[in-house]
């Protein structure tokens, strides 16, 4: 495999990763739904700060993506 | 002669050598923007549930008088609105004084549930949901958490008050 391929499939691998974890913002905003109406604070401020932990982790795949 | 690689095209290409004009113009580093703009924004919406839940008021009701105890036999419910006219709520008198109240609000879906004095507990008919007649507790079925509970005690001038709906 030479170094153009590689760097495809990286890149490639990156985009998954990404795509996974906006699926797991899916997840996390229904478990957000279900805090609020449960009225279980606690449960709604962990599953934001995931959310953003999240979010800046989305975020430095993108920085690492070829351009 | 140049040495860069022939980029190779599918065999499609060959047979259907169509070119759509915008094909080419999303790049995989611009969708992958978008979906991480998409998850910033979900998250931006999560923080706002968050401080939508710590900042909202619920209302849990006043205490007031619902029914006279005399009127409630033993084993019996009665239907009544609490807190406000849109909350349906059911009472069972378990005792001489002894009475537990709650929403009629299936934690479900919402259908309305009524007690079972033979197989004493409460029912929900939509999807067979059932729970612990005292507590609310889920017993079966699919409700993910106990009846709304309506704290309710009969006081000294016969009549059974209603003192605040618990969550």
């Amino acid at each position: 495999m030479n170094v153009v391929q590689r760097g495809r499939r990286t890149s490639s691998a990156l985009a998954v990763y990404v795509i996974i974890l906006v699926a797991f913002q899916v997840f996390l905003i229904t478990v957000a739904v279900e805090a609020f109406v449960t009225d279980e604070e606690g449960l709604a401020w962990a599953t934001a700060a995931v959310s953003v932990v999240v979010a800046a982790g989305a975020a430095l795949f993108l920085r690492w993506l070829r351009p | 002669m140049s040495d860069e690689p022939v980029p190779v095209r599918p065999v499609w290409r060959h047979d259907f050598p169509y070119e759509a004009a915008a094909e080419d113009e999303v790049t995989r580093r611009e969708f992958t923007r978008y979906l991480v703009l998409g998850a910033g924004a979900m998250a931006a919406g999560n923080v706002g549930i968050a401080v939508w839940t710590q900042l909202r008021s619920i209302n849990t009701g006043e205490p007031r008088p619902i029914v006279a105890l005399a009127d409630v036999p033993v084993g019996e419910t009665y239907l009544f609105r609490y807190p406000s006219d849109d909350d349906p709520a059911i009472l069972l008198r378990l005792g001489d004084r002894d009475v537990v109240a709650f929403s009629q609000k299936c934690t479900h879906l919402g259908c309305v549930v009524f007690y079972e004095s033979e197989l004493e507990r409460w029912h929900c008919p939509c999807h067979e949901g059932n729970f612990e007649t005292r507590s609310g507790r889920v017993i079966s079925g699919p409700p993910p958490r106990p009846l709304g509970r309506i704290e309710v005690e009969p006081r000294d001038d016969g009549q059974i008050w209603a003192l605040g709906r618990t969550v």
